[in-house]
């Protein structure tokens, strides 16, 4: 690899924030070298600095305040995490996304059955959307625990918007990244990659669904998915796609990662009801992220406590069929 | 006696074994404040005790293949002196793995995916902890004199099941394959189809001569 010697290395991150980002991470790997990477890695903190910076702060929005769900605190959002490109384990996705994957810049494509296919830098991106917005949202994970996040972005509908779908179009696929030489999980192969998701045309236009950059105020660590990530508050949480370089729209279903996986487990809706087991464990309550040794057991809601906004979707439909 | 020899006969260096597995989890969930155990402590520490109990039973039952393929090792031997003391700590640790569930599920949890609609998973669980408290009820001396050498034997040949139920419990606990159950249980595996083998020729004298 090739390494350069950048002149300021020793200087604390506050001087040397406007740095590009690859360089950010070769001074770290430079400073391990030394012998004093924790030391280093904690004075320059790349992953606070990654991803997309447009739009902060952004602007609370009313609807979805912090006051009615208390937000878990930030450290457990970003130490455990379901991200299996960077392993499997929830504590190993916070090391191993932060050593040398890059996330800035970052392009996303919109393709597919569109009038209007294009390709954005991320933060280019958030500007022609028109800033962000924070929404703090119940998150639950299909592994029975949950937490609240605040979340910083802008909703899907618009980005659907922006691509103009055509009639025929009646689903959108995600799909994630695909770099096995930075992702020790796609390198390992632990799943098919890159990750796929997918929603129905209507629930991506629909009011809740969201597109985060951010979390707590700040661009979106690694690890939780930056630049970009798809937020589904009533869904399962493995729905919520991380890192998506391509947003495509389609006739036909899309066929998300883990139902290919584990077609019996986990389907293509996955909406959060406590009445449809998990083949394996039940989904009637859930384990709240952040509630001590003992505390924090409480009951699971319908769609993850948003029926009222969501249920319509559904109406007619053997929700036990489709999970 | 070599040393050790004598470390593996000694008690209380099997006894510190088997109790500073149990204490590990303080090191995470109360002095360093990992934030990835913090999340879910109580999750971390059930994960763990089932983790030694999988660990210890695999263990216990080594002993015996152990005894057989290398009768003069008297490092065998020695291990061999323990196996009631590892059989029972690990059904200490299954007992502690259980006891962390009902407190980070609940009761209802455990009923509803027993009773109302059974996970397979759960069942090999509760299946495999049900052999273990069998077998530690019986393994109070009262108890192998009043069943009688050969009745005790043949019940508590039932571990094998257990631990085949632990296995199962093990794989299906995680959304994908887990990899560690393969260097629990693969050496225990490995050493009983040698002592069948062993065993197969020792019993037929031609094959032995063939050797
Ligand atoms: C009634 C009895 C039992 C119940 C209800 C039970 C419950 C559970 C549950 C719910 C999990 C998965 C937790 C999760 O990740 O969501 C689990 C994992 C596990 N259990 Fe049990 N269990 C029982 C008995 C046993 C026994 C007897 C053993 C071993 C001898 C055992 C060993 C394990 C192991 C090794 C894991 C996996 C830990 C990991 O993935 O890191 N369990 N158990």
């Amino acid at each position: 690899m090739h390494l350069r010697f950048p002149k300021d290395w020793a200087l604390p991150a506050a001087a040397v924030t406007p740095e590009p980002l690859y360089r950010l991470a070769q001074r770290r790997e430079f400073l391990k070298t030394l012998g004093i990477g924790l030391a280093g890695a904690a004075l320059l903190r790349p992953s606070a600095l990654l991803a997309a910076t447009a739009g902060f702060p952004a602007k609370g929005n009313p609807l979805y305040p912090g006051t009615a769900l208390k937000p878990t605190a930030e450290e457990y959002v970003t130490s455990f995490n379901n991200f299996y490109e960077f392993g499997t384990d929830k504590s190993e996705p916070k090391d191993y996304a932060n050593k040398g994957w890059k996330t800035d810049p970052w392009t996303v494509e919109l393709a597919g059955l569109v009038n209007q296919p294009a390709k954005f830098d991320v933060n280019e991106l958030v500007k022609k959307i028109g800033g962000l917005e924070e929404r703090v949202y119940r998150h639950r994970c299909v592994e029975a625990w949950s937490m609240v996040i605040p979340w910083d972005g802008f909703p899907l509908a618009k980005l659907v918007a922006l691509a103009e779908p055509k009639p025929e179009a009646k689903y959108v696929r995600f799909v994630s990244f695909n770099d096995p030489a930075h992702a020790v999980g796609q390198k390992e192969g632990n799943l098919d990659y890159p990750y796929v998701e997918g929603l129905r045309l209507d629930e991506a236009t629909h009011e809740l669904a969201f597109i985060a950059t951010g979390i707590y105020g700040k661009a979106l660590p690694n690890q939780n998915g930056a630049p970009l990530r798809l937020v589904t508050p009533w869904k399962y949480g493995f729905k919520g796609i991380k890192s998506i370089v391509r947003i495509e729209f389609t006739a036909a279903q899309p066929k998300n990662t883990w139902s290919v996986m584990a077609p019996d487990e986990y389907g293509f809706y996955a909406n959060v009801n406590p009445k449809v087991d998990h083949p394996r464990w039940s989904q009637a309550s859930e384990r709240v992220i952040g509630a001590g040794l003992l505390g924090g057991r409480q009951a699971t809601l319908m769609f993850n406590g948003y029926e009222k906004q969501v249920a319509a979707l559904y109406k007619g439909m053997d929700l036990a069929k489709n999970f | 006696m070599s040393f050790p020899e004598k470390l593996l006969r000694s008690k209380v260096f099997i006894w510190t074994l088997l109790v500073l597995p149990g204490l590990w989890p303080v090191w995470p969930v109360f002095v360093s404040g990992n934030p990835s155990v913090g999340a879910d402590p109580l999750k971390y520490v059930l994960h763990h005790y089932g983790f030694v109990a999988c660990v210890l039973l695999a263990t216990v039952l080594a002993f015996t293949p152990l005894r057989v393929l290398f009768p003069k090792s008297k490092l065998a031997l020695a291990l061999n002196r323990h196996r009631r003391l590892v059989g029972v700590a690990g059904f200490a640790y299954a007992l502690l793995h259980l006891t962390a569930y009902l407190f980070h599920d609940g009761w209802a949890t455990l009923v509803h995916d027993v009773w109302a609609k059974p996970k397979t998973f759960i069942l090999a669980g509760l299946g495999a902890f049900t052999i273990l408290l069998v077998l530690a009820i019986t393994s109070v001396n009262a108890f192998v004199r009043w069943l009688g050498g050969k009745r005790w034997k043949n019940l508590h040949r039932l571990a094998y099941l257990a631990a085949a139920l632990a296995a199962y419990h093990q794989i299906y606990a995680r959304k994908l394959f887990p990899v560690q159950v393969l260097w629990i249980f693969g050496p225990l595996v490995v050493l009983e189809i040698l002592r069948v083998v062993r065993q197969r020729t020792a019993a037929n004298p031609e094959a032995r001569e063939k050797m």
